[in-house]
């Protein structure tokens, strides 16, 4: 008896454009469902790695959700002693190689936007590797697969692209990277305002 | 008169260093040297070596220049000189004794873990090193066993007769078992993690073959060709055992030239975190950083300035219009003051506390 295991085909992910994650923010509803599915992802042992927040919590209930944005120079991996941090060929900032962290805690304080998690349990930092076993293959990370109002958006380079065309509204509101951040990402991010005059179809 | 004697120690110092072409250069030399004179004086000046140990003598050579070069290029980076200065200044703290041995001999942080894991890394853990223990004062004639007429044997360390036990005794049994007893450990372990490795889906997406698994394979080589050479002892009255000992020196230095390029370094590299625990202790007891926003403690200003510093070096300066530096900030304020930066409203001076960030329910 003879069994043949039949690969999947791969030519059609690889000739497929990479994608990046983009980020609506006027979209959030603040449901944490990128919290839970976070838990949910393969090596992310139940500990989610992004973040959600209120706005102006005394007041309305506008939310954001942050997340790693994978800094094309990112200081958490410049700051670590131990090169525990590494940066994927699709320019994935991962999490702490397990072996390689020494606790330091440096990543924590260097990252602009507070984003690497710490337990002082285990010795060891966490943080957002955009579901690499994921996106490695072009899927999406697990928080862009389940956000139910396109706010975490799987998109390639020329979906990016024809969205800001179409959302030229003139208002600064287009922000792929600096002077609005810290330094340049692999994540896109837009800021409320972006869809002014737009109909939402949710 | 001052001025001239300080200036001759520079030049003194200068054409040491100069004599090298690098670190990399002085670290070996002096680490060959200091191996030279260990093995002299342990073999009674060259009278008692052991020539079917040669190659590990080469092995070990490659070894230590591989590990000076990574060490020496990683020492470089900023942060990396930060936390080994610090951390030797304060080696003498009275708990180190405690802090290294939870965090390298009894690995507490990977209890927590998870016990599985911990199971397996203590059993490798503690596999290899009982296996060097025994194989390098071996292979350097720093130590060797000679047998009395009286059924007795003589463990002699360093040219010393250390201790006399009988040959039948147990410690004469676990001297000789040593290692097969390391064997049996490494190869439970390596098949624990290569059954966790395999099974485990999740685990499997993150692996790299040659990260990962090689150096399991490595191991397992190692034990197993080592076992193999007891039992053509025992049962096949040493058949075939020179060309097995070959073999097993073999994967002994493959696996040594290996061990400061892939996973394996952070074997040599893991005291490192001995000193960032002490480096976070000593300095958070003098003084905590207060966080700029909501006045909460939550590193030490040494770490928070080292790490603005670092930075620095790196050109990345973080250094906030509102006249702080984001390092100064506690981490849900920064997060907050992001989301500020992104709606105009400023959220991180609301002092509300962060809401539900667990997803849990
Ligand atoms: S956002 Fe922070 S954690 Fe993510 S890559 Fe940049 S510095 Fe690192
Ligand atoms: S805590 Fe770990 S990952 Fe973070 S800087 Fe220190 S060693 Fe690197």
């Amino acid at each position: 008896m003879t069994f043949t295991i039949r690969e999947p085909k791969q030519t059609e992910t690889e000739t497929e454009e990479r994608r990046r994650l983009y980020m609506e923010l006027e979209n959030c509803i603040g449901c944490r469902s990128c919290l839970a599915a976070c838990t949910q992802c393969g090596g992310h042992e139940q500990k989610n790695r992004n973040y959600v927040y209120d706005v102006n919590p005394l007041v309305n209930r506008e939310t954001m959700p942050l997340m790693c944005l994978h800094c094309v120079d990112p200081a958490c991996a410049r700051s670590c002693p131990a090169q525990a941090i590494q940066i994927h060929e699709t320019g994935a900032v991962l999490s702490a190689l397990v072996e390689k962290c020494i606790g330091c805690q440096n990543c924590t304080i260097a990252c602009p936007y507070g984003i690497p998690k710490f337990d002082e349990e285990e010795n060891l930092m966490y943080k957002c590797d955009l579901c690499i076993d994921r996106t490695k293959d072009n899927i999406p990370p697990m928080c862009a697969s389940v956000c139910p109002t396109n706010t975490l958006q799987w998109l390639t380079e020329s979906e990016i692209e024809v969205k800001q065309s179409k959302n030229d509204v003139g208002n600064d509101k287009w922000v792929t990277s600096m002077p609005y951040l810290e330094g340049e990402t692999n994540v896109t991010v837009n800021l409320p305002g972006i869809l002014q005059g737009t109909v939402k179809l949710f | 008169m001052e001025d001239v004697k300080v200036s001759q120690t520079v030049r003194n110092q200068q054409s040491i260093d100069r004599a090298f072409a690098s670190h990399y250069g002085k670290s070996m030399f002096l680490a060959i040297i200091g191996l030279l004179i260990l093995t002299f004086i342990g073999t009674r000046m060259f009278t008692h070596v052991d020539l079917n140990l040669y190659g590990y003598i080469v092995g070990t050579i490659v070894f230590i220049g591989g590990f000076f070069y990574r060490f020496i290029s990683w020492g470089e980076r900023p942060p990396t000189k930060v936390i080994i200065k610090k951390g030797i200044k304060l080696l003498l703290r009275k708990n180190t004794p405690k802090t290294s041995v939870e965090q390298l001999a009894t690995y507490r942080f990977i209890w927590n873990r998870g016990i599985y894991r911990w199971t397996q890394h203590i059993l490798i853990g503690w596999g290899c090193v009982l296996a060097i223990l025994v194989t390098f004062p071996l292979v350097f004639s720093w130590m060797y066993f000679t047998m009395q007429e009286n059924g007795m044997y003589t463990i002699v360390l360093f040219g010393m007769d250390l201790m006399v036990v009988p040959a039948d005794g147990f410690i004469a049994f676990m001297s000789y078992n040593a290692l097969n007893i390391s064997a049996i450990m490494v190869i439970i372990g390596v098949c624990m993690a290569l059954y966790r490795r395999l099974r485990n889906l999740q685990a499997r997406a993150e692996q790299q073959v040659i990260y990962d698994f090689l150096p399991l394979y490595l191991l397992l080589f190692i034990s197993i060709t080592g076992l193999t050479l007891t039992v053509l002892n025992l049962f096949f009255e040493g058949k075939g055992q020179y060309v097995m000992s070959l073999i097993h020196q073999f994967s002994v230095i493959v696996t040594l030239i290996y061990m400061p390029f892939g996973k394996l370094a952070h074997i040599p590299f893991r005291p490192l975190s001995v000193f960032a625990r002490n480096y976070r202790e000593h300095y958070g007891e003098k003084s905590m950083q207060a966080c700029k926003v909501c006045g909460t403690g939550f590193v030490s200003t040494e770490q928070s300035q080292d790490v603005i510093n670092v930075l620095g070096e790196n050109n990345l300066t973080f250094d906030m219009k509102e006249g702080f530096n984001l390092a100064e900030l506690c981490l849900p304020c920064r997060r907050k003051y992001r989301i500020s930066r992104f709606s105009g409203f400023p959220t991180h001076e609301v002092s509300v506390k962060e809401a539900n960030q667990n997803a849990k329910g």
